[in-house]
């Protein structure tokens, strides 16, 4: 049971690490959907947080690759967009929790 | 020699004066066929001659103003100083309006003023001195002018608020990453702290009221960003045409546009645009004051707006016959504060896709260069015969 976060900016990707670590979940962190795409392919009891405005490959890849996968892992997008540019970025991709920054303890762990 | 067209008259009618009556005649009616307003008066200001259209103009028949003083035709503070005016060009020689033409106001027989183009000329006759002046009633022009020139004041005011609003959803956008960290920290260290009996109170709390500052912070955010938000485009059906029309009148007020060809061509039978025609109005401007801008050092300078349709979109280019946007500009284009002029923002290009992404369409840039100036296209859909706007899609959260 891994959370995998994907999300370039390192202030709010080491502190989302943080939070879930003290609550006992075990996190690994990418600066980018490349990076995430070389490790093993998460399973269907982990979770993907991705951030939406990645640099290089979108998080939208990201969420059209996971949902490629057998085994789906349970994904929360993240961005600090408008809903509207959200919309865009999306293109009619659904997550399947998406949460706009700043982000709440709450309503974040409502989700895990 | 004397200059106006007055004296060309005179020349005139003297190789004909083997009929004096007869040219006489022709002269008048030559002189009451004229749209504009005509008055001859001598040396001391007196009206000797006054046309049908000054009739119209101002109200007094022919009858009544001959011999009178020119001033009855002028707001007071012009008649004021009338007199010294002739004198001072009599005594001198200087010229201050004859051979020149100026703007100036008028007065009508009711005590209307109202704006006219003066021109006056000189003429020396058997007579002694006669001048002549020709006024244009401004009124329509100034109208005009007065209309684009408000036109254009409200078009800068959005500017400016649609750059308060693109800089506030920068801000808020920039913002929200330190914050998310920030208050993901302290909820981490809280839950930590939690778990410690020991803690001194004050460091307890000290963090439970730096949680609450960080997140009145992100509230405030989250209120500004809503704020921003907000502003839907208020569409309505649009000719497009038309709106271009407009486009190219406000773009060519001020001097900028002096030396500038600007061309319009739009496609026939073009549908009415769903649209927010302020809106759409305000980008085409923004990018044809780039384009115009662009084009200032070049050696022909020309801006040409053209509209056309594809299966699904309004496709409105702008292109110029510039030097095309600099390279190292073009990846960040559009995003705010990229200009390379020292005089405006560089949030023209960001606040104009911004409004095109709005109407679900887009602004997108062939940079040119070697082959030519920029062109810039604003992409903006057109719906089917009936059908409706896309609802907003609800929000998740
Ligand atoms: N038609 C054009 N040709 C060449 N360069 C252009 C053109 N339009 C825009 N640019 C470049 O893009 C920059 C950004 O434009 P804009 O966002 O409107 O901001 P600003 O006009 O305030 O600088 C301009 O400073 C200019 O360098
Ligand atoms: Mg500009």
């Amino acid at each position: 049971m891994t959370i995998h976060i994907v999300e370039d900016d390192p202030g709010v990707s080491d502190a989302l690490a943080l939070l879930l670590a003290s609550i006992g979940h075990e996190t690994a962190t990418y600066p980018d959907a490349e990076s995430f795409f070389e490790v093993n392919p998460p399973g269907d009891r982990d979770t993907v947080i991705v951030d939406l405005g990645l640099p290089g490959l979108t998080g939208i890849q990201v969420i059209r690759w996971v949902k490629r996968l057998k085994h789906q892992p349970r994904v929360i997008a993240i961005s600090g967009q408008s809903s509207r540019a959200i919309d865009r970025l999306l293109d009619g991709e659904t997550a399947d929790v998406l949460l706009r920054k700043p982000l709440q303890e709450e309503t974040l762990l409502r989700h895990l | 020699m004397s200059s106006g067209p007055f004296t060309m008259r005179e020349d005139h009618s003297e190789s004909l004066s083997t009929d004096a009556s007869v040219s006489k005649a022709r002269l008048h009616s030559v002189l009451d066929t004229a749209v504009d307003g005509i008055v001859v008066m001598d040396d001391r200001a007196r009206i000797i001659l006054y046309n049908k259209a000054c009739e119209r103009l101002f109200g007094y028949s022919a009858e009544e103003v001959r011999g009178r003083n020119v001033k009855m035709l002028m707001p007071e503070d012009y008649a004021r100083r009338h007199d010294g005016y002739v004198k001072h060009y009599l005594d001198t020689g200087e010229r201050r309006i004859i051979g020149i033409g100026r703007e100036v106001r008028a007065r009508h027989r009711d005590g209307t003023e109202f704006p006219i183009e003066l021109s006056v000329g000189e003429a020396h006759t058997p007579e002694g001195r006669q001048f002549i002046g020709i006024m244009r009633d401004i009124r329509a022009r100034k109208a005009v002018e007065k209309r684009l020139a408000q036109a254009q004041a409200q078009l800068v005011n959005m500017t400016r608020i649609n750059a308060l609003d693109e800089m506030g959803a920068a801000i808020a956008h920039e913002l929200n990453q330190p914050l998310t960290a920030i208050m993901l920290y302290l909820q981490a260290i809280k839950r930590k702290t939690d778990n410690i009996n020991s803690l001194d109170d004050t460091f307890a709390s000290v963090i439970e009221k730096t949680v609450k500052e960080a997140e009145r912070a992100s509230q405030i955010i989250q209120r500004m960003r809503q704020f921003v938000e907000k502003r839907d485009p208020e569409r309505k059906p649009v000719d497009v045409s038309e709106l271009l029309k407009e486009c190219l009148e406000l773009a060519s007020l001020g001097d900028a546009s002096q030396e500038i060809e600007l061309s319009l061509e739009v496609e026939d039978d073009l549908p009415m645009l769903h649209a927010d025609p302020v809106q759409i109005q305000q980008v085409v401007v923004n990018l044809m004051r780039n384009a115009m801008e662009a084009v200032k050092c070049a050696s022909y300078r020309a801006v040409k707006v053209s509209a056309n349709k594809t299966d699904t979109h309004l496709v409105i280019a702008v292109r110029d016959s510039g030097p095309g946007v600099p390279p190292e500009l073009v990846p960040d284009l559009f995003k705010p504060f990229s200009g390379s002029k020292r005089r405006g923002l560089g949030l023209g290009l960001a606040i104009s896709k911004s409004l095109a992404q709005n109407h679900g369409g887009d602004l997108i840039v062939e940079p040119g260069g070697e082959q030519g100036g920029a062109v810039f296209n604003l992409k903006l859909p057109l719906l089917a015969a009936g059908e409706a706007q896309p609802a907003e899609r609800a929000e998740t959260i």
